[in-house]
């Protein structure tokens, strides 16, 4: 689904941030990203997603090199949930955060309207779902911005930190909706510091340092 | 210590006569021709301090569409001059409105280029400056967060765009209409998170004691040399040669 090969990045052009990183990320499988702060991950994260482009090496997503995709392309195929949520929420209801973007589509007002419900129901935020997105606590911004990404129905998730600001519960309701999306074929890139989270979830677990990936195995101790 | 750039040896009280000058020019003038003359002379004192002019103009492309939905408008709803597109008897386009809607974008560009000017000052050194110039220090210290805050400003919004491209928008196919109430969505984010910054930071400096007295004193202390005095008397210059150019067309 997402190779990166052999790729190396430098915001500054003279930096390098990542070292000749080769990671093979497949539909359905769920692989955790983890590392001390300043290890690259969010890097890796964005360069996986087509956000930012490597300065040596090269991004395939389903076969087709980033390069030449534009974000839209890049989006109906990669969800992409930001370690600060608040940036990807726009609309003035939490309703309207859900469809608006679908409506531009011109994806049919019911299937809109069914999508966005079972949303709702599925992060819990019924309640909220006519609430100013800016006025919601972090860990409600971080539900509905997941619960929007996840209304485009990508083939494959990349979440940077997705459990900062959740509560033990909360942690284990997106564990559990994370895995049901496993379940459908959705592969996953998770990067957190949360190890008892990834742990519980992640089938491959990828070590970075310093910008290079230092260990690259499986998970014994899954326990999901 | 690190060494001075050779921008970073002007008085930041210069470059913000300079930007005062070209910015109220880019307000007064009303001319396409005289206003393109401003941008040019604007842009080249851009360079001469150092300011990314290309990677502006850059980042200014992806507001491109609202600059033309803007010009257009105008366009449309300025009436006068010669009919230049029209449908069905009705005139959409007039010369008029076309060198209305042609100003709106060069103005934008003036004052964006120009601000680029003061960003490359340090803030501490735009409050001294101001200070040294009798501007109250709480007023000073505002203006230098404001211009703090700009760059800040353009990293959320290119943010903010990247997030809803990646939600599967394609911003090129969708109708104007809209891409207008898109990008008003945008805004929200942007403001949201720089009042959340400014907030924050607030309360950080008066956890810290900070207090923006009047009595306030400064170990640091500015002093401007022949440089600044020819930046500033070469700014007032042409601005008053083009005030008095456009004053004598009868386009003020």
């Amino acid at each position: 689904m997402i190779e990166l090969v052999d790729v190396s990045f430098s915001y500054d052009g003279s930096q390098q941030v990542v070292r000749g990183v080769d990671l093979h990320l497949t539909c359905g499988g769920i692989t955790a990203l983890v590392g001390p702060n300043g290890s690259g991950k969010t890097t890796v994260g964005k360069l996986a997603a087509g956000i930012l482009k490597p300065g040596s090496g090269r991004v395939e997503i389903g076969g087709r090199s980033a390069d030449g995709m534009s974000l839209a392309e890049i989006g109906s195929e990669v969800g992409y949930l930001f370690q600060q949520p608040q940036r990807q929420l726009f609309a003035p209801t939490a309703r309207e955060e859900l469809s608006f973007l679908l409506r531009v589509q011109r994806v049919d007002e019911d299937e809109i309207r069914r999508r966005a419900d079972a949303m709702l129901k599925q992060f819990d935020l019924q309640h909220l779902q006519d609430s100013f997105p800016f006025v919601l606590s972090r860990g409600e911004k971080q539900r509905l911005a997941l619960a929007a990404v996840l209304m485009n129905r990508p083939q494959f998730l990349i979440l940077d930190e997705p459990t900062t600001a959740l509560d033990v519960k909360r942690k284990a309701e997106l564990s559990k909706l994370l895995m049901r999306l496993h379940d459908e074929g959705v592969g996953m890139l998770i990067i957190s510091h949360d190890s008892r989270f990834v742990g519980d979830l992640a089938e491959r677990v990828v070590q970075l340092r310093g910008g290079e990936i230092t260990d690259d195995c499986r998970n014994q101790h899954r326990s999901v | 210590m690190t060494a001075e750039t050779s921008t970073d040896q002007f008085d930041p009280r210069s470059k913000l006569v300079l930007v005062m000058c070209i910015s109220s020019l880019a307000v007064l003038l009303q001319d396409a021709v005289m206003m393109t003359a401003v941008l040019a002379c604007g842009w080249l004192a851009a360079i001469a301090f150092g300011v990314d002019v290309a990677g502006i103009l850059l980042r200014l492309r992806k507001l491109l569409y609202l600059f033309a939905a803007m010009a257009v408008i105008q366009s449309i709803f300025t009436p006068g001059g010669e009919v230049l597109v029209s449908l069905g008897g009705v005139s959409l386009v007039t010369s008029v409105g076309l060198d209305r809607g042609v100003t709106i974008i060069l103005r934008v560009l003036i004052i964006v280029i120009s601000a680029g000017i003061v960003t490359t000052a340090s803030s501490r050194d735009v409050v001294q400056g101001l200070y040294q110039w009798g501007i109250p220090y709480e007023i000073a210290f505002m203006v230098a967060l404001a211009i703090r805050f700009l760059p800040l400003l353009r990293q959320e919004a290119e943010d903010v765009l990247t997030a809803v491209q990646l939600r599967g928008l394609k911003l090129d196919e969708v109708p104007l209409g809209q891409r207008l109430q898109i990008y008003s969505y945008l805004l929200m984010p942007m403001v949201s998170s720089v009042l959340g910054k400014s907030q924050k930071l607030a309360i950080a400096v008066e956890m810290r004691a900070f207090r923006a007295h009047d009595q306030r004193t400064s170990y640091r202390s500015l002093q401007m040399h022949g440089g600044d005095y020819a930046v500033m008397g070469a700014a007032v210059a042409a601005t008053a040669v083009f005030l008095l150019a456009a004053w004598r067309i009868g386009r003020i």
